[in-house]
């Protein structure tokens, strides 16, 4: 690794993981702050909600109504859209241009004319991807934790919040494993932002619509999502080894493909 | 005895099925100005790039001072300053950042002033965004961050574009001064009067192949010779259809002008045949050496 081309990389995308930190830390805050409302008036809300369709409740997270009740199930249900899809969406943008932003800005020529190999380049860049989805998931589910402790109405359990925590921390490395793979695969220099994100929404669409349609079920397994739980009211909620295993194992092995692939890829600027 | 600064053997690369270079051979020993020129797509850059290990060959291999440009890149890199054609920027950037970013790659005793110094050389406003820079000072910031840590050999391709001819003077001045303190320059150009302004020796290359390598001054003096010729009468064009003799262009009245390679002996043998008013051979432009080459 490179302390210079690390440092400066950090510099560069100080300012975007801010302002991401503070729009997830937004969303988070505003729909906690509704929480106590719906405390509230839960009869309602819940009476309300038994009119809608299952279907349509499951697209939205919600397989069973005592989610709701705690502050941990209200978080999980209403906070994974921000902090998953948008936490993704913010891995896999920021993953596909580390490395292709120097080609589609024709600043490749500087970069690798410096003394450097592209392993000390690559693993540079590797670094500060990893740290930014770090710092981002830390500051979210410290904004997350806040808002419960500020919001709950009852003790809640840390040990299911760290759980949940991590299954987002895994999920965004997995989607900035994606993203790194398709910019090494890409010849001609140009940004794929677009397509990242169209692939993030994508995958949890179809992960959404194998909840609600029993026929396309299976079709489910193909989507990251899946493999993420959130039934934090389970008193059995724990980490699933196996979905473990799935996110570090596909991040790493990913990883190392995009590794090979940099090491031996032509740069055109 | 040192190795060649530049030892390209038998080098090639490939697109897919398209011809990037074929078959390159170069040898460039230390302390040389070498020109290479071609015109785009013959395969300068794809060479460049190779040596600068920015794309990798399909067959042959490349040396710098005696180190494959693969395997040893980085010690490479270290004694090796690269100035592309047109290079993009870092926009959030200025002229001293990038500078000091670029510079901190190395180890540079004294680095503050050495961007002092080259910044003030090329009269480099240290505070503007470089994104706010005029080509042509973008292209002094690309000139400056080649210098910076004292390379033993410079690497530019058409590095004068956007440079305005008093900029382009000093340009050249600060080359010819590096290289006699010993620094080995490849300049890749299509502009033929730089090149011949500069570089003792060069290679011209077509269509992926390298056709010649040369002293300039005998490539200039290589029995390419210009002629032009007044008749009495008008010959026609048919009878200079012979070896050696190419470009036969008729100019005004009964003048003719060709290039002519060959013994002069046997050219003064057939003019003989014709009653001739004046006749004047000259040594041709390098412009039109080249072309020359390229009709080859």
């Amino acid at each position: 690794m490179n302390r210079n081309l690390f440092l400066k990389e950090i510099k560069r995308n100080t300012l975007s993981l801010a302002v991401w930190m503070v729009v997830i830390t937004l969303f988070i805050t505003v729909t906690m702050a509704v929480y106590p409302v719906f405390l509230a008036n839960q009869s309602k809300i819940i009476g309300m909600m038994s009119l809608i369709p299952s279907g349509v409740l499951q697209f939205k997270g919600i397989s069973n109504f005592t989610d709701f009740l705690s502050a941990l199930g209200f978080y999980a249900v209403n906070n994974i859209i921000y902090m998953m899809v948008l936490g993704s969406i913010y891995a896999i943008v920021l993953s596909s241009g580390i490395l292709l932003k120097e080609e589609y800005n024709r600043t490749a020529e500087y970069l690798l004319t410096r003394p450097l190999t592209r392993s000390e380049i690559f693993l540079s860049k590797l670094a500060v991807l990893f740290i930014n989805i770090f710092l981002l998931n830390l500051v979210t589910s410290l904004a997350g934790f806040v808002c419960l402790e500020l919001f709950k109405n009852a003790p809640f359990s840390i040990k299911a919040f760290l759980i949940l925590s991590l299954y987002t921390l895994l999920l965004n490395m997995l989607f900035g494993a994606v993203g790194l793979f398709m910019s090494t695969l890409v010849k001609r220099a140009r940004p794929i932002t677009t397509m990242s994100i169209g692939l993030v929404l994508i995958l949890y669409f179809i992960f959404t619509l194998s909840k609600i349609t029993e026929s396309i079920a299976k079709i489910g397994y193909l989507s990251p999502f899946r493999y993420v739980n959130t039934d934090v009211t389970n008193p059995a909620f724990s980490i699933n080894f196996w979905h473990l295993s799935y996110f570090i194992g596909i991040s790493l092995v990913l990883t190392v493909i995009s590794y090979r692939l940099y090491i031996r890829k032509d740069i055109y600027t | 005895m040192n190795p060649p600064v530049i030892d390209i053997t038998n080098l090639s690369k490939f697109y897919g099925k398209v011809r990037g270079i074929e078959h390159v051979d170069l040898e460039i020993g230390e302390g040389e100005i070498f020109g290479f020129i071609g015109p785009n797509g013959a395969g300068k850059s794809t060479t460049i790039r190779i040596l600068m290990n920015m794309i990798f060959p399909t067959s042959g291999s490349a040396r710098i001072m005696g180190m494959d440009v693969i395997r040893e890149t980085k010690k490479i890199k270290n004694q090796t300053g690269y100035i592309p054609s047109d290079a993009g920027t870092y926009s959030s950037m200025d002229v001293y950042e990038f500078l000091s970013y670029c510079i901190r790659f190395y180890r540079v005793q004294n680095g503050e002033k050495r961007i002092a110094d080259l910044s003030e050389l090329f009269e480099l406003d240290l505070k503007r965004k470089i994104t706010d820079l005029s080509m042509g000072n973008r292209k002094k910031v690309s000139i400056v961050q080649s210098l910076l840590h004292s390379p033993r050999l410079l690497i530019l391709d058409e590095p004068t574009t956007g440079l305005d001819p008093l900029m382009q003077s000093n340009f050249f001045e600060l080359l010819l001064s590096e290289n006699r303190k010993g620094m080995t320059i490849f300049f890749s150009s299509h502009i033929l009067g730089e090149v011949q302004r500069l570089c003792k020796r060069v290679a011209i290359i077509k269509e992926g192949r390298i056709i010649q390598v040369e002293n300039i001054e005998t490539l200039r003096k290589k029995q390419l010779k210009k002629v032009y010729i007044e008749f009495a009468g008008r010959p026609g064009k048919e009878d200079f259809n012979i070896s050696g003799i190419e470009g036969v262009a008729g100019g005004s009245g009964n003048m003719i002008s060709f290039m002519y390679s060959g013994d002069l002996n046997a050219l003064v043998g057939l003019l003989s045949r014709y009653t001739i008013i004046n006749l004047m051979i000259e040594e041709p432009s390098l412009d039109e050496i080249f072309m020359h080459y390229y009709k080859l």
